[in-house]
């Protein structure tokens, strides 16, 4: 994970950090506005909406994983 | 091998050449390009050849679902403001001074806005995606009284209706295909459903018996006669009947305790002479007046001779239920009642002038006469012209008459609680009092739609399954959807006239489409050029008869109503008027329509069997363009359709100009058609547009069809709608439950009109395989198919399969509420097996690869979800439980996460919407089918080195067996080949249109101009042997299409699994991992065969076997060598029975009934 992945376990996560659950701050995941197309990250506590447009259907950007196929 | 190939090309070509010509509208912008089909404009117009481009320019303006939206469009603009008028006021019991009257309802726009402008708060793309319901808000303007003051309110909403797309309340309406794409739609899409939740959901088109008109039939064995008649008004809908019993006539109707003798009911309706009875009954004719003469007897007996007396009697059979407080009512008003408006319902009286129902009566006592006399002279149920079609405005309109009837009563209900109070604080305002049950309405309508049931209390209507969700299989199944026609008929009588194929259906119905099985015949398909009228306003009609000169029924003297060579003139099956010159009265008013003056959708046609002159202006009738001829010359001419060409003229300019005109099916049997123009005789007063519209869009599909075997058409209008291909534009947009796409489709080689018609060009579903007819391997038995390897390298039969998983990120109403949690690590800090594919945020990362096992949603659920929301304040720092309520994939193969939505419903919870995709390539198993109705499965790969090749190296794509040839005889896919073949050598695309096409003739030419054998034949090689086959083989293009069942979802195989809980025996089918049974049939062959042990282990040992203590002493079960009965455990015996014997024997000990086992050695 990417260091500003890391968050100092508080009082309210430490039973999902003793489970082994990453907490969720902000990790970066880049969303795509289905309307406007513009690229943002959220977090969870946000609503779902864009941040330019307002437009409420969003699409997760495609991973930076490498992904490999099988050719077939 | 390269060969092949060139089909591809061909595709790109003509590709570019639409992409030059599609820059205006619909793509038929190609219509209007100088250079169209090879010819310019300056090219001899043949009328004979060309006139079929009238076709493209109806579909233009008509669109293939015309219908659904025309109704539709009817019902918001017309029968809305229509149903407001009839249920404008609302009155208090309380308040006399209070009113609230509806003066003007509008859906989607307000008063000041622009009826073009309409405000549908999202497209339609948006409420698929989001499970929302695309709908306009239905604005009223209210009058209402404020203590003193008169107020009126503007632009009320009463609820949202929802839309039916591209009809013309519809964002869609009237936009090109850049806008479209834009509101990410297909311009292809032919719209007429409605998304309700999410989902598309069409009404489909219902076929019933006509309302408001007269059915005569004969029952011949017990020598019953009746003419019935269904009225329909807007209250009520009831069906009256005459019929005969004992050689008299009687009227029946359900409100009627018993049947009133026919003469009775007419003095009662205020025709009291006897002499004019038989007048307008039977005329001079003097057998119908022998015939008729014993009912005067009748009354006579009963002492009926007056009108009171008629009225008295009919009043003390009438079966009546008064509401609470209704006044009771004398013996003769019930009388007067029944008659002006139980009776006959449809007919309105007014000021208790009868006559006009009289009159009908006694038409309907003429025709059952008639039938008495001449039992021929009945009418016919199936008939076409004596059915109506409801559509999706008339099934919408009696929803929302029923909802806003509701609605008024909650809102008066409510009016009256608040205004029986005796002091107000603040001035009654009826306004803050009617928003509260505006939802209703809009509930009311998702529900129906959604739920497909429609129940409204005041027809007694109960319908179930009206709404279907869209097939969006294939282009072509969401297109057969909206041309669909079901029946209201039972499935399970037996009686074929309605399943039969009527010769009426001509043009209007699709003689091919129509499913196999129990809904055959009773399922049936639009033809392509078909219209389904909607409702025209009677009285301009009716006023426009009296003045081409008929006589007012009213003021006609009954005693020339039946003279010879006077005909009535009937307005919607009600006589209105007499005329003596019927032929020149008809020729006047079908002139009058040819001009526009009267609406083209009305119809007329006399019958001289009944001496009648039938105007037609209700809705629901089918009805088809046809091209007017006179004098034996066809109105259209080579100028106009020049005209046509360049763009001057629409369709509607030929209707206006009495060039076209619609004929319903009545109609049609007042005129002669003639096929061609060359079969046009002196007496031809129509010429048929284009031959091949007598069959559907789907059916459209089939190449060279004339030259099949009939029911082969069929079954390929089953099979195209399960052809996987593209579905539309935005396919890669749609997040549906489950899409198949094909990954390269192609058009067909041998294409037909209806194909470029539909645009199925464009989206299609299939592949043209170079297929060679002939036996190899032992594979290809029973139609399978020998598949090249290669071919399937190259993408051959290659197609997607997307599916989608919704997860709803629920709130409870403890404030708590599902969330979404990360993935979980082991120690070396890598996500475990099952969290692989997560993204930090829990959601599957787009492009991964999921396998069988992992998590795509890791969604958590608090454990107090359920704790009341009293239970204490939730502390800030009381931590919230979580427990794990993953989304997990389970199938055989992997997929890969396509798209994750992430949005919001309705209600605000998140909406989370994974899809996933595999990539399919043909395997063993299989399906395809050409468009003949052949299908077969794959039943070997062979490497391509082993296929036969021709000496240009051409090999085959599919093999296919020429078995399947004889017995099918469908000589359409050897003339496709041919042509296909032709095509691929010539570069071009032939045709295969339905009465048309290319000519084998021409093809023929084709294929030995290019070198090759004239029939279709080449001479190949062994791809084994590499020796020359000893038979020229028929070799070519055949376009096959794979169909969506594929072994990967059906294959299934189990050693050990789950078990049903109550029976313990295995569960059953493949989603549960089931078991595979051993059926009655197969337990009979064993037990013949004689292998009992087999016997044993198949239904016990593998199945529920189960060991339990018997007791010898009392024959019932016990346990662990007890018996709890005898309280002992000396005579037990261990034993093993199936499981579901011990539960039968332990479930009739419940019921009191002591199963007792007597064991006893066998050997």
């Amino acid at each position: 994970m990417s260091r500003e992945g890391f968050v100092p376990p508080t009082t309210a996560n430490l039973g999902n950090a003793a489970s082994g659950i990453q907490s969720l701050k902000n990790y970066g995941v880049k969303y795509v506005c289905a309307q406007c197309a513009v690229n943002f990250s959220l977090s969870p506590k946000e609503p779902v909406r864009c941040k330019e447009c307002g437009h409420r259907v969003l699409y997760k950007a495609r991973t930076k994983r490498m992904v490999q196929f099988e050719a077939r | 091998m390269s060969k092949r190939k060139s089909s591809h090309s061909h595709m790109t070509d003509t590709n570019n050449k639409n992409s030059k010509s599609s820059a205006t509208d619909d793509g038929f912008g190609e219509l209007l390009q100088p250079v169209y089909k090879g010819k310019t404009l300056t090219d001899p117009i043949n009328t004979a050849d060309d006139k079929w481009n009238l076709l493209p320019a109806f579909l233009k303006i008509k669109g293939l679902v015309k219908q659904h939206l025309d109704s539709f469009d009817y019902f918001v603009d017309t029968d809305l403001k229509k149903i407001i008028k009839a249920n404008e006021k609302v009155l208090s019991d309380v308040d006399p001074e209070f009113y609230l009257k509806y003066l003007d309802i509008r859906v989607g726009y307000k008063s000041n806005g622009n009826p073009k402008n309409i405000e549908v708060l999202l497209p339609p793309h948006e409420c698929r995606l989001r499970d929302l319901t695309y709908s306009a808000p239905i604005y009223v303007d209210v009058e209402y009284t404020r203590g003193r003051k008169i107020i009126i309110h503007r632009d009320l909403e009463i609820g949202r209706m929802p839309i039916m797309l591209r009809s013309n309340k519809c964002i869609l309406s009237g936009r090109n295909e850049n806008e479209m794409a834009y509101l990410n739609e297909c311009p292809l899409d032919p719209g007429g459903y409605f998304i309700v939740n999410g989902t598309e959901k069409v009404i489909l088109v219902q076929e019933q018996l006509s309302k408001n008109r007269i059915i005569v039939e004969a029952d011949e064995k017990k020598g019953i006669v009746q003419a019935s008649v269904t009225s329909s008004t807007h209250e009520r809908k009831s069906k009256t009947y005459v019929v005969t019993k004992n050689g008299k006539i009687y009227l029946k109707h359900n409100s009627v305790s018993e049947e009133v003798p026919i003469v009775i009911v007419l003095k009662a309706a205020s025709i009291v002479s006897d002499l004019e009875i038989i007048q307008l009954i039977c005329g001079n004719d003097s057998v119908y007046q022998d015939l008729f003469a014993v009912n005067f007897e009748e009354a006579a007996q009963l002492g009926v001779y007056s009108q009171k007396d008629a009225l008295e009697y009919i009043g003390r059979k009438v079966k009546t239920i008064r509401r609470m407080n209704a006044p009771k009512l004398t013996i003769l008003q019930e009388g007067i009642e029944a008659i002006a408006t139980t009776l006959i319902a449809h007919i309105t009286v007014e000021d208790l002038d009868f006559r006009e129902k009289a009159i009908y009566i006694a038409m309907m006592t003429r025709r059952v006469v008639m039938a008495m006399h001449n039992p021929k002279l009945v009418d016919d149920r199936d008939y076409v012209g004596n059915k109506r079609l409801e559509l999706a405005g008339q099934l919408m309109s009696l929803l929302f008459e029923d909802l806003f009837k509701k609605f008024n009563n909650d809102f008066k209900a409510n009016l009256d609680k608040i205004l029986k109070k005796p002091s107000r604080a603040s001035e009654f305002d009826a306004l803050l009092h009617i928003n509260i049950h505006s939802n209703n309405v809009t509930t009311g309508l998702n529900r129906a739609i959604s739920t497909g049931n429609w129940s409204l209390k005041r027809f007694k209507m109960e319908r179930a399954g009206v709404t279907h969700v869209l097939s969006r299989l294939s282009y072509i199944s969401a297109l057969g959807m909206m041309t669909r026609i079901s029946s209201q008929f039972e499935k399970s009588r037996k009686v074929s006239g309605p399943r039969a194929l009527q010769p009426s259906q001509f043009g209007m119905l699709c003689t091919s489409d129509t499913p196999e099985g129990e809904a055959c015949g009773l399922v049936k398909n639009l033809a392509l050029m078909t219209h389904i009228t909607t409702d025209d306003e009677e009285v301009p009609i009716r006023k426009l008869c009296y003045m081409l000169g008929a006589e007012d029924i009213s003021i006609a003297d009954s005693a020339t109503l039946h003279t010879n060579g006077t005909f009535g003139v009937y307005l919607n099956g009600t006589m209105i008027a007499t005329t003596r010159f019927p032929i020149q009265f008809v020729a006047k008013f079908r002139h009058l329509r040819r001009t526009g003056k009267v609406s083209a959708f009305v119809s007329i046609y006399t019958n001289v069997h009944q001496s009648a002159v039938h105007i037609a202006a209700d809705g629901g009738r089918i009805c088809r363009p046809l091209i007017i001829v006179e004098e034996g010359e066809s109105r259209v001419k080579a100028e106009h359709l020049l005209k046509l060409k360049q763009g001057a003229w629409g369709f509607d300019d030929f209707l206006i100009n009495g060039l076209v005109e619609y004929l319903d099916v009545n109609e049609e049997n007042d005129s002669l058609i003639a096929l061609y123009e060359k079969d046009i005789i002196k007496a031809t007063t129509h010429l048929e547009i284009e031959t091949f519209t007598v069959l559907g869009a789907v059916a459209g599909l089939i190449p060279y069809p004339h030259h099949n075997q009939s029911p082969r058409n069929t079954y390929q209008c089953a099979m195209g709608k399960q052809a996987i291909g593209a579905i539309a534009y935005n396919q890669f947009r749609r997040i549906d439950t489950l899409l198949y796409l094909m990954c390269y489709p192609q058009q067909p080689m041998v294409k037909s009109k209806t194909i470029e018609l539909i645009q199925y060009d464009k989206l299609p579903a299939g592949q043209n395989a170079t297929v060679a007819v002939m036996s190899y391997s032992g594979y290809d038995i029973e139609d399978a198919l020998v598949l090249n390897k290669a071919s399937i390298d190259r993408g051959y039969g290659r197609c997607q399969m997307l599916r989608k998983n919704t997860c709803v990120l629920k709130r409870y109403p403890n404030h708590s509420k599902d969330i979404v949690t990360g993935m979980r690590v082991n120690e070396k800090g890598e996500p475990i097996f099952q969290h692989s594919a997560l993204g930090p945020d829990g959601l599957g990362e787009v492009g991964m690869r999921i396998q069988s096992g992992q998590v795509y949603v890791n969604k958590c659920v608090p454990t107090n979800a359920s704790e009341g929301v009293v239970g204490g304040q939730p502390g800030i720092n009381q931590q919230q439980q979580y427990r794990e309520a993953p989304m997990v994939y389970r199938a055989p193969e992997a997929s890969y996460v396509d798209q994750v939505m992430m949005s919001v419903s309705d209600n605000d919870q998140a909406l989370i919407k994974v899809l996933l995709r595999q990539t399919r390539r043909p395997e063993l198993g299989d399906k395809f089918s050409s468009r003949h109705g052949q299908k077969g499965v794959c039943g070997i790969i062979v490497q391509q080195e082993d296929m036969p090749f021709n000496d240009q190296g051409i090999c085959p794509d599919i093999i296919m067996n020429p078995h399947g040839f004889p017995s099918r005889m469908t000589v359409g896919k050897m003339l496709e080949l041919v042509s296909g073949k032709a095509g691929v050598l010539d570069g071009s695309l032939q045709y295969g249109t339905c009465f048309g096409g290319s000519k084998l003739e021409d093809m023929s030419k084709i294929l030995v101009d290019k070198g090759f054998n004239y029939s279709g034949k080449d001479m190949l090689y062994s791809g084994i042997t590499g020796e020359c086959l000893q038979a020229y083989i028929f070799f070519g293009p055949i376009y096959y299409q794979k169909l969506k069942h594929m072994v990967l979802d059906k294959m299934h195989a189990r050693a050990r699994g789950p078990r049903a809980v109550l029976t313990r025996q295995p569960t059953e089918g493949r989603s549960r991992d089931g078991g595979l049974r051993l059926g009655e049939m197969e337990r009979d062959c064993v037990i013949a065969y004689g292998a009992s042990q087999l016997l044993l282990e198949r239904l016990m040992l593998s199945s529920d076997a189960f060991d339990v203590d018997v007791c010898n002493t009392c024959g019932l079960m016990g346990y662990n060598g007890w018996c709890p009965s005898c309280k002992s455990s000396e005579n037990i015996t261990k034993m093993t029975i199936p499981y579901a014997a011990k539960l039968l024997f332990q479930e009739l000990i419940s019921m009191n009934i002591a199963p007792r086992l007597k064991l006893s050695d066998v050997f």
